[in-house]
């Protein structure tokens, strides 16, 4: 019986980010929200794992109080039950402070053999989390998975690294980190999605987690990128590309 | 000693991180180090830079990289840097964030910019966030002030003949309980993406898989490379992964981009966004792509692209 835990993350949709055109700060008032696009993959898989072995899985999320749309979201694509560890101080946490706090829930006492994470949080991308979580909980880790197998208490995967694939094998308990080839995360029915709203909800508050840690890593500011470009825009015709061809020749860029 | 330390997994990696450390180390007035898995790095190591350089000891076949997690963590114990610097590859950004909580530290992911603020000397340092759209400014509030660098952010260090420094072996064993048990290397391509000087980029907007074609006509015209978006290389795989420009795959600075197809989701934007002249054909006029450009044609890229061919040829004929 293999028991997984999910980790997911409920993120900003930055296609929604505004910016300050004075100030180059980021409005975030109407922002949408979603599963984190690399989390899918990680409970996609958790779930594929599941179908192969047997067992249980666990969706488990650190966000905000407010954030209460994640929880069918995820409970959708296909995990059996959500820990739901909310705060209103969660928010702005910094990588090691996330990390933290997810080991204390998981020690709460979510029963596990495996954790999946995904690639990075498509908000702040620290890809710090995954790595940190296992070494609290004092379990090993493999990272940028791209193909994972589970056979008698041991997984086997494949690292893909700047030099090639690496594949290695641990015993378990351990924490995976599988980069977004490893599948494709499929759209939920709708039986699955009025299914979710069935599924347990298990809401951890900061009280059985003991208090937020210090921050080691303090952001100090967010500011929008800024990027001068010109925007021209010329005609699909042969005058258009005429005058496009003109202006790279202008700017020096061919020859 | 105290001091600015750095970590890699080659001389080439190693010597962007001395650069950087060697301005550092001047400013905050310490030595710099770097770790090396042989003698014979360990004194180029010297050469182009480093004050110390300690040696690791040598990891079983079955060892990952990261088994040199114990072995960092207990020299940095014992020797309380100032600031750690890594290259952020895949393993050592493994390697960092463990560490990281060994040490009960912040680490930087993905550092673009290291500035030295105030008279604490604490780093203040810029990274990426939201998939590039914005910058986030961190500062690392306990020792040592760590940081994962990517590849060709800062100029690598030039050597210095004669240079002396101490080498250091470290006794600790490394140790991991994931055992590798295959490896595979990568086949490498003749194409060098990051020198290319004209990049054509195929994006999903690119049909069919034989349409490709019209990009590398494209590129033979103007003497460039052609390069993909994550999705063509990855979801559909019709170019090969070290074919893909993004915050998570190749960053480019080409002096001239084109894109062909290319929707410019910000992961994208942000790998080419060094680029001296962006230049945009799309269908879709509200492709974000165009924001991004300094030229775009907003139109079929079937019709668009043959005329612009036969137009390039006729500007470039003298």
């Amino acid at each position: 019986m293999l028991k997984t835990i999910a980790c997911f993350k409920w993120v900003i949709d930055e296609a929604d980010i505004k910016v300050d055109a004075a100030t180059r700060k980021l409005i975030l008032d109407r922002v949408g929200y979603k599963i984190n696009s690399y989390d899918r993959n990680a409970i996609e898989e958790a779930v594929r794992l599941q179908e192969q072995h047997g067992g249980a899985v666990a969706a488990l999320t650190l966000t905000q109080p407010t954030a209460k749309a994640c929880l069918k979201d995820a409970l959708s694509r296909g995990p059996d039950s959500v820990y739901f560890v909310n705060d209103s101080a969660f928010t702005g946490l910094a990588p090691l402070q996330t990390a933290t706090l997810l080991a204390a829930a998981i020690k709460t006492g979510i029963e596990y053999d495996l954790i999946i994470c995904g690639e990075g949080s498509s908000d702040l991308y620290s890809q710090q989390v995954g790595p940190a979580l296992a070494e609290i909980l004092e379990i090993p880790c493999i990272t940028y998975v791209n193909k994972l197998s589970y056979s008698d208490g041991q997984i086997v995967a494949d690292r893909k690294l700047d030099d090639g694939i690496e594949t290695v094998s641990v015993k378990l308990p351990a924490l995976v980190i599988i980069l977004p080839d490893i599948n494709s995360p499929r759209i939920p029915t709708l039986k699955q999605v009025l299914g979710a709203a069935k599924k347990p909800v298990h809401n951890l508050a900061i009280d059985a987690l003991g208090p937020v840690c210090q921050p080691c890593l303090q952001t100090n500011e967010i500011l929008a990128a800024t990027m001068d470009r010109k925007r021209v825009k010329f005609a699909a015709d042969a005058e258009g590309i005429r005058s496009a061809v003109g202006a790279l020749l202008r700017d020096g860029v061919i020859s | 000693m105290a001091g600015i330390w750095v970590f890699a997994e080659d001389l080439e990696q190693t010597r962007e991180l001395l650069g950087a450390g060697t301005e550092l180390a001047g400013k905050l007035g310490t030595k710099l180090a770097a770790f090396a898995g042989d003698g014979e790095l360990a004194r180029q190591y010297i050469v182009f830079g480093a004050d110390e350089v300690f040696l690791l000891p040598p990891l079983a076949q079955d060892q990952p990289l990261e088994a040199y997690v114990p072995v960092l963590f207990e020299a940095a114990r014992q020797e309380d840097p100032d600031v750690f610097l890594f290259a952020a590859t895949p393993r050592c950004k493994e390697i960092a964030a463990r560490l990281s909580v060994k040490l009960n530290t912040g680490l930087c992911s993905g550092c673009t910019g290291i500035e030295l603020g105030g008279g604490e000397q604490l780093l203040g340092m810029e990274r990426m966030a939201y998939g590039g759209a914005a910058i986030q400014r961190v500062q690392c509030t306990m020792r040592p002030q760590m940081a994962t660098v990517p590849p060709r952010t800062f100029e690598p260090s030039v050597a210095q003949e004669g240079r002396q420094g101490k080498i250091t072996e470290l006794k600790t064993s490394p140790h991991s309980e994931v055992k590798v048990i295959g490896r595979s290397p990568r086949q490498r391509g003749s194409v060098n993406l990051a020198e290319a000087k004209i990049i054509v980029c195929v994006g999903r907007g690119v049909g069919k898989p034989e349409d490709i074609q019209l990009a590398r006509d494209l590129a033979e015209v103007l003497g460039g490379e052609v390069g993909c978006s994550r999705p063509v290389a990855e979801e559909l795989n019709w170019l090969p992964e070290e074919l893909y420009l993004g915050i998570s795959g190749k960053k480019v600075k080409p002096e001239l981009y084109i894109g062909l197809g290319v929707s410019g989701q910000i992961q994208h934007v942000t790998g080419i966004r060094d680029s001296k002249v962006i230049f945009a054909v799309n269908q879709d006029e509200n492709a974000p792509i165009f924001e991004a450009a300094d030229y775009g044609i907003v139109g079929d890229l079937y019709q668009v692209v043959p005329k612009l061919i036969e137009e390039l040829k006729s500007a470039l004929k003298g």
